[in-house]
């Protein structure tokens, strides 16, 4: 019998929540940055704790009431009114506090997304224990310095590639006495790029295409090796001659020297894969031939259909190609 | 939600045992031993536990010994129920419950108990150093309710935004205090189990009882007279009346009110005053004699006394009006004629002996009689004395022949006896003769040893008479002060000495802060709120009214704290603020400052725009922007800045 | 004492006698007559010098780099040296070589190019990776180490580096981390009607170059760079700079945001700036003059989007965006 009941008014419970937050929140969505708590959107209700709270106190007043306890009167006004101020406190704690949307670095598919905010405190006094979470993700909890602002990072779960906005989020808090919560719905203009999930098995690097393009596989090895010098940290550790280093067994790390002009080339294209895969597998596979490529350390394109991207490498590059990858198809 | 469950930390369970420990010591000296101790071990256990970061005992063993301990608080008070096994109970639920701090709804549970205890305290004891002690667990324990909800911050912090809560709760509590509407009690039942005084006026008068009472400087009551106050011999405030002699005590008979008018004409000059009885757990009332009518919920008995419907559990105040001079002229029954003239059948023939003389000499002549025995008593040389000597035989004969001294009790109970003996209705009246005012709050304060004993005879054309046979020995006793008349070199009590002068009046400084107290915080009662609400203006102040001017005030006090807490302290630079205030002209020109636009950006756009007033934008902005960007500024130039934007008219 | 150390320096112009402003201006007068319509462009050159930075213009060939960079080499008197990258150039062709001296039987150092006060290094993007990290080593340190020994570069050292817009087939962009080496970037763009007018009727700008005369002397320029660190910054405007680096750092408009480098930087340049402006203190005006160059090639936009918009664009929005503290 409750199953049956229960499960309708959990519903009922869920949409009328869901119709509450969306009146509350009633902004356009995205909201232009900054997004600040204003008044208006700033909520309040008691906790459990604080309904607990109420219900010790109408015991105190009836006892007073009883044994014509005239302290007692005093004592329970004394704690309606800390309940009344709290109530002042903990909204205090929450209103006026600005969110400005950050970075949200760009993941696979399956990877959780990480949305940075910047929480900005315009009051000379500490903000403490303001917790902020997505839906039914656990929420994390920040203290924001006087005139000061921090960060939190909010992580949601992936699956689609594409852009991801960040998704309504909830702040509130219950400082300082952990009897009334104050809470607001934000939803910050920030979004993520999701990549799709490399393939996990995928056909060896497209070599055969090359000779296209004037340049082929040299067995020996890309580059002319051309010296050593002292590592430097902005040096690529696979240019590090372990060989070298082993040799002399307290120097400093080496860095392999490179000579001769142009990196391999290779194109990762789309019609090299077999026809019968799907976008989606397609996708996969490329992306994981850049992730390939780029840890060889070959200068590679891409080509889908309708878009070429240039051979090249480096963090840019594969930044332009997974992008490329991910907004495939969503025009 | 999960935070519910979030475990209690280490300094957060240090915090808890510290507002437990606070809630419950000032509760022990109300508590069996045993559970004093057994709460108290408990207690430290916990911090040892705390200490050691041991694991914390499990549940059933928990359960066992809350078993136990309601077993054997049933034991002590043959019940579980009622106030004060429900404070022991509270005791041991909360040193138990400290051991089973597991989540953060335990610690929520703790912190509710230590206000509760608060409230127990006040079930023992109102005074102000209980509401001393009451403040300081409050703001421990509201720490505490903060530690609970976040622990990070170092524990003088904590305690201090708990005091500046609470002390932002006040307005609050004081209008609440004031405006709610009072509900008198009891709710449920009769509590049964109210603590009664232990000092003051009996129902039996032995010999040696008021002595006692004579120790004690404890308040009977207090007085203020809205008139002058009147001679000291003449304040007899009269209490239990005696008219039942067994030979060596005296009893009251009459429990019950049966009138609510005095039977008596009233004559002579009236005193108005308001008297406030510190509970004594009897039914009696104390009134200056005598009363030209009763307070609520009280009557006379037929021999005068002025009963309370209840027991007098709680400070009590009533207004009356008294007629010093008024005779207890009126046709009493014949009943109590007769209870007035009986004596036990044998014992103390001498004064037997002497009464039947005056009998004898006299006849019906009652007057004659009581002249008689003044006369006689006045030729004992009887002396006044604190500690009398024991007789065990005979008491009245011991007294008046033998031992010759004795306290008031000793003389009424002769006199009473003598009277009786010569066939005169007389009776021993108990109550309180004189006071003392206070200085500082023009209170009347009349203690314990203020207690005094005298005797009323009837004479058929005067009535009920009252008569002083201390008075004929020791007439400094009534006229001036008991200690007067009492030998020097006998032991007084503390207060009541004459070379403690000074500590006097630091005590009656102290018993004026503590009757204010009674009177305003204490006595705070329905009709006293009632009163109060109607001197402020309220016509008739009833329950829809005072919720409406408290709904009122406790907006404008909400709006008030509001408004303080949510502004926002912008400590605005002096210059930044002459630069907005500029800023703020020019907007409402129509030129609108960008906060991010530089002061010489903006005085250009604005020039363009208010040609006419160009010269002055620039030179306003010059200044502004060595001001503020420039070294080796100073504060004339900043008038100077001031002096151009309060020049400056667009 | 001013005075003695002006009037003692060698070969001190007929300007000595002005003061710092004064002599500015007329360099940027000076060099207003050669390169036309571009006075934006050779102030922020100009100031770049004054914060002891290198510069790095980019624009497509032809629109003047060299000029300008040639130019202010001129009038500012210093030794000038131009060196055009290629991809087969090697890190000995700029540093310079030791050579075996049969005479001496020793080796002796040849000095290479960058042994000058004014280097141009034109299109610096041509050359291999290696060459640029040797050109840009000697850059920040001011000195260079060949065969374990280390010899200073003259004083004051200056690099101009040209670099045609990436994305040219057999160029080699400079990475982010060598790019915060420039302390300016500046772009060109081509001069408006008027002026290119008359750069056709005029005389050939490189014969009028090899004419000028310079309006400073090494010391001069010293002492100028001198004063425009005494340029006083008020903590407001500490704060403001504070702000607007904060502010990319948190936005999500760039990848990253700017380095403290490139806070001191940006106050570095406006306080030239404001030394340009004839002033001894720095106005947030300066800061926002300045911006451009400063954040165009450090800060790379999030949204590849807006890879498009130029530095002008980017730096409004970020000025718009912090307000004044």
């Amino acid at each position: 019998m409750p199953f049956t009941l229960g499960r309708p008014l959990r519903q009922l419970r869920l949409q009328l929540h869901e119709s509450f937050v969306r009146w509350a929140l009633r902004v356009r969505v995205p909201e232009p940055a900054p997004v600040v708590l204003s008044q208006r959107r700033v909520y309040v209700l008691p906790t459990r704790a604080g309904v607990a709270y109420v219900m010790v106190l109408v015991v105190i007043l009836l006892g007073a009431i009883n044994y014509n306890l005239n302290l007692g009167y005093a004592l329970v006004f004394l704690l309606v009114g800390l309940g009344v101020v709290t109530i002042l406190h903990t909204f205090r704690n929450l209103v006026q506090l600005s969110l400005r949307p950050g970075r949200a670095e760009s993941v696979f598919a399956g990877e959780p997304a990480h949305f940075d905010l910047t929480l900005e405190n315009p009051r000379k006094e500490l903000r403490s224990s303001i917790r902020l979470f997505i839906a039914d993700e656990d929420p994390i909890e920040v203290d924001i310095p006087a005139l000061a602002s921090s960060t939190a990072t909010l992580s949601q779960p992936t699956q689609q590639r594409g852009w991801l906005a960040m998704p309504r989020i909830t702040i509130e808090t219950t400082w300082p006495l952990g009897l009334i919560r104050a809470w607001a719905y934000a939803a910050p203009d920030l979004r993520c790029l999701v990549y799709p999930a490399p393939a996990a098995s995928a056909p060896p690097l497209p070599w055969s295409d090359d000779s296209a393009h004037g340049s082929t596989r040299d067995g020996s090895g890309r580059d002319d090796f051309s010296g050593l010098r002292n590592h430097q940290i902005t040096d690529p550790p696979r240019h590090i001659a372990w060989k070298a280093v082993a040799r002399q067994s307290d120097g400093p790390l080496l860095t392999k020297l490179f000579s001769g002009a142009a990196a391999q080339r290779i194109w990762l294209d789309w019609q090299l894969l077999p026809p019968d895969l799907g976008v989606e597998q397609r996708l996969a596979v490329l992306a994981h031939w850049m992730l390939d490529a780029e840890a060889a350390g070959l200068a590679w394109g891409l080509r889908l259909p309708g878009q070429r991207l240039d051979p090249g490498s480096g963090p840019t590059q594969l930044a332009q190609g997974l992008r490329a990858l991910a907004l495939y198809g969503t025009a | 939600m999960a935070r519910r469950d979030r475990p209690v930390s280490q300094r957060q369970a240090w915090w808890l045992l510290a507002a437990a420990l606070g809630a419950f010591l000032p509760l022990t000296p109300h508590l069996p031993l045993w559970l004093a101790l057994g709460s108290g071990s408990v207690m430290l256990l916990r911090g040892w536990i705390t200490y050691r970061q041991w694991h914390l005992p499990p549940r059933w063993l928990l359960a066992l010994l809350v078993i136990a301990g309601t077993a054997a608080v049933g034991f002590e008070y043959r019940t579980v129920f009622g106030r004060v096994p429900g404070v022991a109970l509270l005791g041991i639920f909360i040193a138990l419950k400290l051991l089973e701090l597991r989540a953060a709804r335990d610690a929520l549970a703790v912190v509710l108990l230590c206000y509760f205890l608060v409230l127990a305290q006040f079930m023992f004891t109102q005074t102000i150093a209980t509401a001393l002690v009451a403040i300081l667990t409050i703001v421990l324990t509201t720490a505490t309710l903060a530690a609970a909800a976040d622990d990070r911050p170092a524990p003088q912090l904590l305690l201090r935004r708990s005091g500046l809560m609470l002390a932002q709760a006040l307005p609050f509590m004081v209008l609440l205090f004031i405006l709610f509407p009072r509900v008198q009690g009891p709710l449920w039942g009769l509590p049964q189990d109210r603590i009664t005084a232990t000092t003051g006026l009996s129902d039996s008068m032995a010999p040696g009882s008021i002595a006692e009472l004579s120790q004690s400087d404890a308040i009977a009551f207090r007085v203020k007279f809205s008139g002058p106050v009147p001679a000291q011999s003449q304040l007899y405030w009269r209490g239990p009346v005696m008219s039942r002699f067994d030979g060596r005590n005296w009893r009251a008979t009459r429990s019950m009110g049966t009138q609510s008018t005095p039977p008596y004409p009233l004559t002579g000059a009236s005193v108005d005053y308001e008297l406030t009885l510190e509970p004594h757990g009897k039914p009696w009332l104390f009134a200056l004699e005598h009363p030209d009518a009763v307070p609520a919920n009280s009557q006379f008995s037929d021999d005068l006394q002025l009963l309370s419907r209840e027991v007098v559990r709680n400070r009590t105040r009533y207004s009356l009006r008294s007629y010093p001079d008024t005779q207890l002229l009126f046709k009493d029954t014949a009943t109590n004629l007769r209870e007035a003239l009986a004596l036990p059948r044998d014992g103390n023939p001498r004064i037997r002996a002497a009464a039947a003389e005056w009998k004898t000499r006299h006849g019906d002549d009652a007057t004659a009689i009581v002249a008689a025995a003044e006369d006689f008593f006045g030729r004992q040389l009887l002396a006044y004395t604190l500690t009398p000597p024991m007789v065990l035989d005979d008491v009245i004969d011991g007294f008046l022949f033998e031992t010759k001294r004795g306290f008031c009790e000793h003389f009424a109970s002769a006199f009473a006896f003598s009277l009786r003996a010569a066939g005169v209705p007389a009776r021993v009246v108990t109550g309180y003769q004189g006071g003392e005012l206070n200085a500082v709050d023009g209170y009347l304060v009349i203690r314990q040893y203020d207690a005094h004993a005298w005797t009323e005879a009837w004479l058929p054309e005067r009535g009920w008479v009252r008569i002083d046979p201390t008075a004929i020995s020791a007439p400094r006793r009534i006229a001036d002060h008991f200690v007067a008349a009492v030998p020097a070199g006998e032991a007084l009590p503390f207060l009541a000495r004459a070379n403690m002068s000074w500590l006097r009046d630091l005590r009656n400084r102290f018993d004026a802060v503590a009757n204010g107290w009674n009177q305003w915080v204490l006595g705070y009662t329905p009709q006293r709120q009632r009163e109060f609400l109607q001197s402020l203006g309220l016509e008739a102040p009833d329950w829809q009214q005072m919720t409406a001017v408290l709904a009122v005030l406790s907006g404008a006090v909400l709006l008030v704290l509001t408004a303080w807490i949510l502004y926002q302290r912008k400590q605005i630079d002096p210059v930044r603020r002459a630069w907005l205030n500029f800023t703020r002209r020019l907007a409402k020109r129509g030129v609108q400052w960008h906060d991010w636009e530089g002061p010489q950006d903006f005085a250009r756009r604005a020039s363009l725009a208010l040609p006419t007033h160009a010269a002055s934008i620039q030179a306003i902005t010059e200044s502004y922007s060595r001001l503020r960007y420039a070294p080796q500024a100073t504060p004339a130039d900043l008038s100077h800045l001031k002096n151009q934007i309060r020049q400056f008219h667009p | 004492m001013q005075q003695l150390i002006d009037s003692a320096a060698p070969s001190s112009p007929a300007v000595s006698r002005l003061s710092p402003h004064e002599q500015l201006a007329a360099v940027i007068n000076a060099a207003q007559r050669v390169i036309l319509g571009k006075e934006r462009a050779i102030r922020m050159a100009l100031a770049c010098v004054l914060a002891r930075g290198h510069l790095l213009i980019e624009d497509l060939p032809g629109v003047g780099k060299t000029t300008l960079a040639h130019v202010i080499a001129r009038l500012l008197g210093l030794d000038f040296q131009r060196v055009q990258f290629t991809s087969d150039m090697l890190p000995a062709d700029i540093i310079g070589v030791s050579v075996f001296d049969r005479d001496s039987a020793s080796f002796r150092f040849h000095p290479g190019p960058i042994f000058t006060q004014v280097m141009l290094a034109d299109e610096i993007n041509r050359a291999t990776p290696k060459t640029q990290s040797a050109l840009l080593e000697a850059m920040e340190e001011r000195q260079v180490t060949t065969e374990g020994e280390t010899r200073r570069l003259p004083e004051p050292f200056f690099v101009i580096a040209t670099q045609n817009p990436s994305h040219q087939i057999g160029t080699f962009p400079l990475p982010e981390s060598q790019l915060d080496r420039f302390l300016l970037r500046i772009e060109l763009g081509y001069p408006d009607p008027a002026a290119e007018r008359e750069l056709l009727a005029g005389i050939d700008r490189r014969e009028m170059i090899k004419t000028l005369p310079a309006s400073l002397s090494p010391p001069q320029l010293m002492s100028l760079q001198q004063a425009a660190r005494a340029v006083h910054v008020a903590p407001a405007l500490i704060d403001y700079v504070q702000s607007l680096a904060a502010y990319t750092r948190a936005a999500p408009d760039w990848q990253a945001g700017l380095s403290p480098r490139a806070a001191i930087a940006l106050l570095a340049v406006a306080r030239a700036w404001a030394l340009l402006e004839h002033r001894d203190h720095v106005l947030p005006e300066d800061v926002q003059a300045v911006l451009p160059g400063v954040i165009g090639h450090r800060l790379r936009p999030a949204d590849d989007d807006s890879r498009k918009v130029g530095a002008d664009v980017t730096a409004a929005r970020l000025i718009e965006a912090v307000p004044l503290p």
